[in-house]
Order: structure tokens, then C-alpha cells, then sequence
């Protein structure tokens, strides 16, 4: 017998996964940026084999971060608020990933 | 005849750890090639971490290894007895597959050339109803087929979320160089579910072994010792793996941005830790290279070149079938008793060398590096000239 189900409930999982897991980093990756903490990465430490960033594309993108933060419409208190909002946002996407885990342990639910 | 008994089922234990030491050696690259490649991770801690975590995931879950020895040779009770001499041949049916295919550049699945060569093994050495069909369509071949399309969709929806949810003006910082970051987590957890899935497989073999030698019971699943020791195969092998990828680094690899190898390796982890969970047996590879391509589409002015998907779609069709042959083969030689057993060892060892004798010579080598790679390549990005670009060259111009 094949267990279509079983299929459904494989492809249904890694969505809901997936897109809880992406959704929150990438929205705390968001609120990060909209705090005025946008992370540029640097070129340095990530030398990218696969995106290659120019010390000139670098320093361009370095420069846009700060644009970004000084042109900030919000307010101190909303730019904190989005601060918070940020660290909660990635604190539950590593619980998202340690519940998944734990779902599908067997010696963990004797 | 006790003796002998034993050593036979010995010689199957080593060779399928054999088998599981390359799946390691060759898997490596799925995991951690991109956080390499990135500079998320320095390559020693990541080959380390991707080893750990392997180890860590073969004691996860056990299901794909009861799908494995319980479900697709019938092993006993109204069913035919499998011997270790037939799994054997298996064995060797598939090791010299993956050699083959891994020399030659074609794409292929370890896990495939395992089930292809243990079930032409059987068909020849008990006959055609010793296989459970039913199981081989239900948890081998239906899952090849949907996994990778599965995954493929979770991953372009999974991009196209990253890139919706992190969109500014044009000119404005969008921090998605923050995604790097979080690929040591995402690739940390391929790495994870890869023991979930890919260490089962040997364990499987070998409990499959030992209950065929009497050792254990119908039905049961493996025993600590083998999952520890296929763990450590397993660990062992993507160590060793490592230096590979830190070697073909410098021919690059296709563009993936950060975001979008973050959604990819997600639906990676989150599609093989499910079907572990449910002991579907997947190919790792082919789910990563689905994800790949799914998430290539989800960026802007993405095309599909047909053509090289269908010949990654033919190399994973032809493996199955063709290490069935392999098997088949070897297993009529088994079936001659302890004389046949040692001409199939020599035959693969000659196979082996010969093999490797003119890769040498013709400097032709492959792994998955590549086949990810290939299925990278799948997807044509166009380049388009962001906006701010143009501006800023009026600026200068002015």
C-alpha cells in the first residue's frame, strides 16, 4: 500500500518549516536594518567565492547602511522597539528549529 | 560451517562501512560548500562541525534504517531467506556504480546504487519475488520522484519570501548580507539531517545482514553497536571529505546570494528531516540539487535551461536500473559459494583500479560538489542593471 498521506504530510512539514524559519530570520533581518543596525558584512571576514564583493562594492554597500540609518524616520523609542522586535524574531526562529528537532526524535517522547 | 558464516558476514559489515565512509567523503560538499564558499565558516571548523553533526543526526532517528532491513528484501517468515552473501553482492554491485559514475562525471545517487544493487542482488540470487515492490515504489522510487519537486517549490516560495520580506527603496541598505550568518545555521542543520537519512542506509544493510546470519531477529531494528559504528563511518568519511571542497573553491561556484542559499538550505533540512521522520529513504543529493534550482527560480529574471535538467533528470532515472545490473552480476557470481565471493572481490577491486588508473591518467573526477553545482546551473539568472547603478554613473559623469 502507498501511503499518499505520508507525502502530504512530508511536503506540508518542510513548507510550514521552511517558511517559519525563513520568515522570522528575514523579518528580524529586517527590524535589525529599520533599527539603524543594518548588517553589512565585511568583505574581510567573508571573502565570497560565491558573491564577490569588491572592496569598492563593499565600501559603496558600508555607505548605504549609513545612509539608511541616518535618514531613519523613526523615533528613538520605535527604533528600540524595533530592536527588541528584531532579537525576539530570532530567538523564535531557533526555537522553531529546536521544536522541529524535537518533533522528530522518537527517545524524546518515551 | 559456523566459522565461515561469521566471516562472511564480517567481510559484508566492513564493506558496507566502506560504503559509508564514501557516502560521507562524498557528501560533505552538499552541507557545507556554501558557507565555505560564503566565508561564514572557516573550512576546518565547518568540515568538523558537518562531521559532529552528522554523527549527532545517524542517533536521531532510526526509521529510514527499519525501511531499509525490514521493508524491501523480504527477509524471512513466508517470505525467502536472504543471505549475507547476497547482500554482498549488492554491495559490490553498487560500490562499483558510484565509482563509475563518480569518475565518469554523471550524475548519480549513492543511496539509489545501494537499493539498485541489493535489489539486483536479490532478483538473481532468490528471485523475483524476494523483493517487496510495493515497498521500493512506496519508499525508494516515489519519494526520488516527489522530493525533489516538493522541495523545490518550498525553496522558491521560501526565496521569494526572504527577498519580499527584507525589500527596501533602491539605494537603501537592505541587510541581506545578514542572510551569511545564518547559513552556518542552515547548513549546520543539512548536515544534521543528512545523518538522519544517509548513515540509516548502512545501518540497514548491516542489521539486514545480521538477521539474515541468524544474529537477530526478524524485524527488529539496529542494534546500538551499528548505529554507533555506522555514525562514526559516516563522521569519519565527511572529514575527510572536507579538504575536496577547500580544493575546488577556487574554481568557484555558480552565484548563489545569501538569501536565497539560506531559503534553499532550509527546505533542504526541513524536507530530508521529515521523510527521515516518516522512513522515506531519500537521495541528499537530489533533494539538495532541487532546492538549488527551486530556489535559483525564485529570484528575479530567472530561466530554466531544459536541457542540462533533463540530463541531471537521466543520470538519477539510469542509477537504479544500472547498479541493479551491477548487483545482478555480482550476485551470480555469489551464488558459486566462497569461490565466487572471492572473484567478486577481485573483479571490484580490479574495476576499482582500473577505474582509478585512468581517471589519473585522464584527470577526469567528480562529486557532488558538481552535482549541486550542475543543478545550480540549471536556473540562468539574467543580469539586470540595478537602478542605482545607472544613477550613480550620472553622477560621476557629471
Amino acid at each position: 500500500m502507498i501511503d499518499w498521506a505520508a507525502f502530504v504530510v512530508v511536503a506540508g512539514a518542510s513548507l510550514l518549516g521552511s517558511v517559519v524559519v525563513v520568515s522570522l530570520y528575514s523579518l528580524g533581518l529586517r527590524l535589525l536594518t529599520s533599527a539603524g543596525r543594518a548588517l553589512v558584512v565585511d568583505p574581510q571576514s567573508f571573502t565570497g567565492a560565491i558573491t564577490i564583493l569588491t572592496p569598492k562594492r563593499a565600501a559603496k554597500e558600508a555607505k548605504r547602511a549609513r545612509k539608511t540609518a541616518s535618514a531613519n524616520p523613526l523615533t528613538v523609542g520605535q527604533k528600540r522597539l524595533a530592536l527588541v522586535g528584531a532579537y525576539a524574531c530570532f530567538v523564535l526562529c531557533v526555537g522553531a528549529v529546536l521544536y522541529g528537532v524535537y518533533l522528530i526524535v522518537p527517545a524524546l517522547h518515551r | 560451517m559456523p566459522v565461515d558464516f561469521t566471516l562472511i558476514v564480517v567481510l559484508v559489515i566492513a564493506l558496507a562501512l566502506v560504503f559509508d565512509f564514501t557516502n560521507g567523503f562524498h557528501d560533505t560538499a552538499n552541507a557545507m560548500a556554501t558557507p565555505i564558499a560564503t566565508g561564514a565558516m572557516r573550512p576546518k571548523v565547518a568540515v568538523g562541525l558537518a562531521a559532529v553533526l552528522n554523527l549527532v543526526g545517524a542517533f536521531l532517528s532510526t526509521e529510514v534504517a527499519k525501511t531499509v532491513s525490514g521493508g524491501i528484501i523480504r527477509e524471512g517468515d513466508g517470505g525467502v531467506q536472504i543471505t549475507p552473501e547476497i547482500i554482498f553482492a549488492g554491495l559490490i554491485g553498487a560500490i562499483v556504480w558510484n565509482l563509475i559514475t563518480w569518475l565518469r562525471g554523471l550524475p548519480s545517487s549513492s543511496s539509489h546504487a545501494l537499493f539498485g544493487g541489493l535489489i539486483g542482488a536479490a532478483i538473481i540470487g532468490i528471485g523475483f519475488q524476494s523483493v517487496d515492490y510495493n515497498v521500493v515504489v512506496a519508499k525508494v522510487i516515489l519519494p526520488a520522484l516527489i522530493a525533489p519537486l516538493t522541495v523545490g517549490v518550498v525553496a522558491f516560495i521560501a526565496t521569494r519570501l526572504a527577498y519580499f520580506i527584507t525589500r527596501r527603496d533602491a539605494g537603501r541598505a537592505d541587510g541581506r548580507g545578514g542572510f551569511r550568518y545564518a547559513q552556518i545555521f542552515s547548513s549546520s542543520l543539512v548536515a544534521l539531517s543528512h545523518g538522519t537519512n544517509d548513515a540509516q542506509k548502512t545501518m540497514g544493510v548491516i542489521t539486514l545482514t545480521l538477521i539474515a546470519g541468524g544474529v537477530q531477529s526478524v524485524g527488529s531494528g539496529p542494534q546500538l553497536w551499528v548505529i554507533v559504528v555506522c555514525a562514526l563511518a559516516i563522521a569519519i568519511g565527511t572529514y575527510t571529505g572536507g579538504w575536496r571542497i577547500i580544493h575546488t573553491m577556487g574554481r568557484g561556484l555558480t552565484d548563489v546570494k545569501p538569501a536565497q542559499g539560506f531559503a534553499a538550505e532550509t527546505s533542504t533540512a526541513a524536507t530530508i528531516l521529515a521523510s527521515s521522520h516518516l522512513g522515506f529513504a531519500l537521495s541528499t543529493t537530489q533533494v539538495a540539487s532541487g532546492s538549488v534550482i527551486g530556489s535559483g527560480l525564485g529570484r528575479r529574471g530567472a530561466t530554466v535551461r531544459w536541457g542540462m535538467a533533463g540530463q541531471i533528470a537521466l543520470g538519477w532515472v539510469l542509477t537504479l536500473p544500472a547498479s541493479a545490473i551491477m548487483g545482478a552480476f555480482a550476485a551470480g557470481f555469489a551464488l558459486l559459494g566462497p569461490v565466487g565471493i572471492v572473484i567478486d572481490l577481485l573483479l571490484g577491486s580490479l574495476v576499482v583500479v582500473l577505474l582509478f588508473r585512468r581517471a589519473q591518467r585522464s584527470r577526469i573526477s567528480h562529486d557532488n560538489l558538481h552535482d549541486i553545482d550542475d543543478a545550480g546551473r540549471v536556473v540562468k539568472i539574467r543580469k539586470t542593471p540595478r537602478k542605482i547603478a545607472r544613477r550613480d554613473r550620472k553622477k560621476v559623469a557629471l
